[in-house]
């Protein structure tokens, strides 16, 4: 490839301002598409990520009972059953869940807690450490606390039991979740006090929280439960983790032909754009013709017009998607994600988080698509009958 | 040295433009080929130039069989040889003179020296140096002209073909122009002016005026 | 099936190239059968603009398909975190059988259009374009090497199973098991390293003698004994295994991405070794392939030793 010929760059780009109004079409279209594309990666790359760091809080096996295809209690003992297989380290039934709170249309994660099974996750297990919780206490997050008093609560508040009686559990202590988003809506309180508000017998769970001594063993581990309790769904983190990684591929019918009619309209407007050429743009290529430029000169011109327009676009776009997703935490489409795992985009930090590998991956989905584009109008244009000119 | 054999030339089953036209020039020679538009009188510089290729006859340029040319080395032999001057100077008018003038040397990347050299030798013949970084459309017509010969010029081509040259310019103009095209004659150039122009018909530098009508020399 | 962003960018692409590769195709049939440079009729005309059409495309697809291949073996580095089993690209190529034959093709089509392109610059040189229809009936061939990369591809991703286990590189590259890759890399190390340096002492010899058919073919043997004494050899020592034979590994972050670099200088050096016996060109430009060709040679030489080198200097022993 011989070097770059600095002459045509500043022709083609002294050509590109000489025709804003178009141009300036084509970056905005271009820029978009960037965008569209950098935001998809930025929030989804941002959203793996995270619930990559949350699977380290979670045991290393969870087991939850189903009964008619729906999520069913699990006893005390599944539990000694299970903790009887060889390499299954330790084991405890958990006690939670979510609760409805219909007057602010919020949703509460409930957590049980009891001092003597200190949980996986540090944070819990440090509130728990440093606050003794009894029967009839509770502790709430800043979030929590916000939303109950709004509700006209400020130091207690009111269960409704499944039989409509109500159970009041004072707050004894609010704590800050900080950058941990998905405990905004956590309440600790005692274990037992739990199972009553979610009509609970005294040896039923919501689900069983396994550790295991070997971490290699974990999938040999996790299918012996299967076969042990065919009813229940068992969770490795394994599992986990394999899901994550690929919760964002794009299967989906619906995804995948949007995606492919994104890309197929943005050809479609650029090949339409730069084929269309005034007499006065003809004109000037005739000259540059009749002046000595050769077919393969006005086409490297033309493509380094290209150049210039997908590479300042590329850069924009992906500015703009940058600000767009992390300092604006992406409104509309981040709901689009959430949605789509059935997660609470509210409940992500959405940090910045930057792959090479992406930039390469929009790189080649943007700028070769365009300069594909421009590929036969700039033939066109290049291999033009010149003599018209001297008419 | 610039011959036409037996040329023909017609852009559709209908339009001949040139019908068997037979053609010799001198070195040094100036010509005027004098017809109506329509006549095909920018045809055969067209073709001379290299720009467009006869349906049948040749053109030899130089001894070289120009007509037989791929579009490429035609390109090369048009920006080595041949200057052409436009009806309407065809100059770019964002860019700057320095830049209008080197405009055909574009593409060959040369050092920045050795195209400052070739530019203000060329803007420095033609008066119109001083004004060199200014933008084309800020001149007037007079300076526009100089540029578009200057850059006609750059390469010191061996043939200067002009089109219409004096068709939108006053007279004071016309004349200036054929006062250059006179020391241009003297510098050994060969020169064919394509024109209706009564101006040059009656001069005492040109060697001939060659008729062109209907796509024949009469 | 399973359509990870990158497949998808992948396929986007194969398209374009499938696309503009036909519309070329169908262009090079026409001039193979039609081109007269000495016809003055509008159709050679028109057939001269497509003939430009046709180059620009392939340059196109030629100068896309290089950072597609880079960004190719990534994807199957990557895949082969969600492929059980697959700890590096050579378990993913191994999951399916189209792997290798595709892996193989690629590198041939980057050969061929590399070629294509320097015919092209070499047939523009000249007045008299000596080169159009040899170029364009390359291209005929080129474009159905093309085509069937291209459906082989999409066969293989398509048929990629993200349940089914596959090997990793350890037992693929073993020395124990039966295959024809067991028998070379078995072979002793003593006669690999001889043929691979004494191939390089020819390739000098024929470049003194300024010989191009004997430095062509000295360049064809080293790109197969190159690769094969990487495996077999030199490979151990990047990773500082004696077992560890996997050609793919090497493009991971862990041992600095050396592999991409090898593999850039080996193409590079090998692919202007091979063409000065294959295109007749000025003298310059044969002396400049020359020098390149024999340059990146020599640096991959020279980094693929230093290896066991600063392997022996730092422990005192070999392998």
């Amino acid at each position: 490839m011989s070097s770059i010929n600095f002459y045509l760059l500043e022709y083609a780009y002294n050509y590109i301002k000489r025709h804003k109004n178009k141009n300036i079409f084509i970056v905005l279209i271009f820029t978009l598409l960037v965008a569209l594309l950098a935001s998809l990666f930025f929030i989804t790359a941002s959203l793996q990520k995270e619930l990559q760091e949350r699977i380290a809080y979670t045991p290393d096996i969870v087991i939850q009972n189903y009964r008619a295809g729906m999520p069913a209690a699990i006893t005390q003992k599944e539990l000694d059953r299970v903790l009887e297989i060889d390499g299954i380290s330790s084991g405890n039934l958990r006690v939670e869940g979510d609760y409805e709170f219909l007057k602010a249309k919020r949703r509460f994660h409930l957590l049980g807690v009891d001092p003597f099974e200190p949980s996986s996750d540090p944070f819990i297990a440090k509130l728990v450490d440093e606050n003794e919780i009894n029967a009839t206490e509770m502790l709430v997050s800043k979030e929590v606390l916000q939303t109950m008093q709004k509700a006209y609560y400020s130091d207690f508040f009111n269960f409704v039991l499944e039989d409509g009686k109500l159970l009041k559990l004072s707050i004894k202590k609010s704590f800050d979740p900080k950058r941990r988003y998905d405990l905004h809506n956590l309440i600790l309180l005692d274990k037992d006090t739990l199972r009553k508000i979610f009509s609970y017998k005294a040896d039923e769970g919501s689900d069983i929280a396994l550790y295991v001594a070997n971490k290699n063993e974990l999938d040999f581990l996790a299918s012996k439960i299967r076969l042990m309790l065919p009813n229940a769904k068992v969770i490795s983190k394994n599992d986990l983790k394999l899901k994550y990684k690929s919760l964002f591929n794009y299967d989906d019918g619906v995804f995948l032909s949007l995606f492919v009619i994104t890309i197929f309209t943005f050809f479609i407007i650029i090949y339409d754009k730069a084929n269309g050429l005034s007499s006065q743009e003809k004109r000037e290529i005739g000259i540059l013709k009749a002046i000595g430029w050769r077919v393969e000169d006005v086409l490297q011109a033309k493509f380094y017009e290209a150049a210039l327009i997908a590479l300042f676009s590329f850069v924009l776009g992906y500015l703009v998607a940058f600000v767009y997703v992390f300092y604006l935490k992406a409104p509309l489409l981040g709901k689009i994600f959430a949605d789509e795992s059935v997660l609470d985009i509210a409940n992500f930090r959405l940090d910045i988080t930057m792959d090479l590998s992406y930039t390469l991956l929009i790189f080649l989905l943007s700028v070769p698509l365009y300069i594909a584009a421009t590929l036969i109008p700039s033939w066109r244009v290049a291999t033009m009958d010149a003599d018209e000119v001297m008419r | 040295m610039i011959e036409l054999k037996d040329v023909s030339k017609s852009y559709d089953a209908k339009t001949k433009a040139l019908e068997s036209l037979n053609l010799h020039l001198r070195e040094g020679e100036i010509v005027v080929l004098k017809g109506v538009s329509g006549s095909g009188k920018s045809t055969i510089l067209s073709l001379i130039a290299g720009l467009s290729k006869p349906t049948s006859g040749e053109i030899i340029v130089d001894g070289k069989k120009i007509s037989k040319l791929p579009d490429h080395f035609a390109a090369a032999y048009r920006r080595d040889n041949i200057g052409i001057v436009f009806q309407k100077y065809n100059l770019i008018p964002t860019l700057s003179v320095y830049e209008n003038v080197l405009l055909p040397l574009f593409p060959l990347n040369l050092a920045k020296e050795e195209m400052d050299k070739k530019a203000h030798s060329v803007l420095k013949k033609f008066s119109i140096e001083h004004k060199s970084d200014m933008l084309v459309k800020n001149l007037s017509g007079g300076e526009q002209q100089r540029v578009a010969i200057a850059r006609a010029n750059i390469n010191h081509p061996k043939i200067i073909l002009a089109d219409e040259p004096t068709a939108n310019l006053d007279e004071k103009l016309s004349l200036e122009f054929i006062d250059i095209l006179r020391e241009l004659k003297e510098k050994q150039r060969t020169i064919i002016v394509a024109t209706h122009d009564p101006l040059f018909f009656d001069l005492d530098f040109i060697d001939r005026v060659i008729t062109v009508a209907h796509g024949k020399v009469i | 099936m399973f359509l990870s962003p990158e497949i998808i960018t992948l396929s986007i692409l194969n398209a374009l190239f499938l696309i503009f590769g036909t519309i070329a195709f169908f262009n090079a049939l026409k001039i193979v059968r039609f081109y007269d440079k000495d016809a003055t009729t509008q159709a050679q005309y028109i057939l001269e603009k497509k003939s430009y059409l046709s180059a620009t495309i392939i340059k196109f697809i030629f100068y896309v398909k290089i950072p597609l291949f880079i960004f190719f073996i990534y994807t199957l580095d990557d895949l082969s975190n969600i492929l059980p089993g697959a700890m590096c690209a050579a378990g993913v190529v191994n999951a399916t059988v189209y792997g290798t034959p595709l892996l193989f093709l690629k590198i041939i089509n980057l050969y061929i259009f590399a070629f294509w392109i320097e015919l092209h610059k070499e047939d523009m040189e000249n007045e008299t374009q000596p080169y159009v229809k040899e170029k364009f009936w390359l291209y005929i061939f080129a474009y159905l090497f093309l085509v069937a990369e291209i459906v082989i591809e999409s066969v293989m991703f398509g048929s990629m199973d993200v349940n089914s286990v596959v090997d990793c590189c350890g037992k693929i590259f073993a020395t124990t098991s039966q295959s024809y890759l067991a028998l070379l890399l078995g072979a002793p190390k003593t006669l690999l390293l001889t043929l691979f340096y004494g191939l390089y002492g020819i390739m000098i010899v024929a470049f003194v003698l300024k010989n191009r058919y004997l430095y062509a073919l000295s360049n064809l043997f080293f790109i197969a004994l190159s690769l094969i004494t990487l495996i077999a050899f030199f490979g151990t020592y990047i990773y500082e295994q004696p077992s560890h034979h996997c050609p793919f590994c090497l493009l991971q972050s862990d041992y600095h991405y050396v592999g991409y670099v090898l593999y850039i200088m080996l193409f590079l050096g090998t692919f202007m070794g091979i063409l000065p016996a294959l295109l007749p060109s000025k003298k310059e430009k044969q002396l400049f392939y020359f020098k390149s060709s024999l340059l990146f040679n020599s640096l991959y030489t020279l980094l693929v030793s230093l290896y066991p080198l600063a392997y022996y200097f730092k422990n005192g022993v070999w392998l």
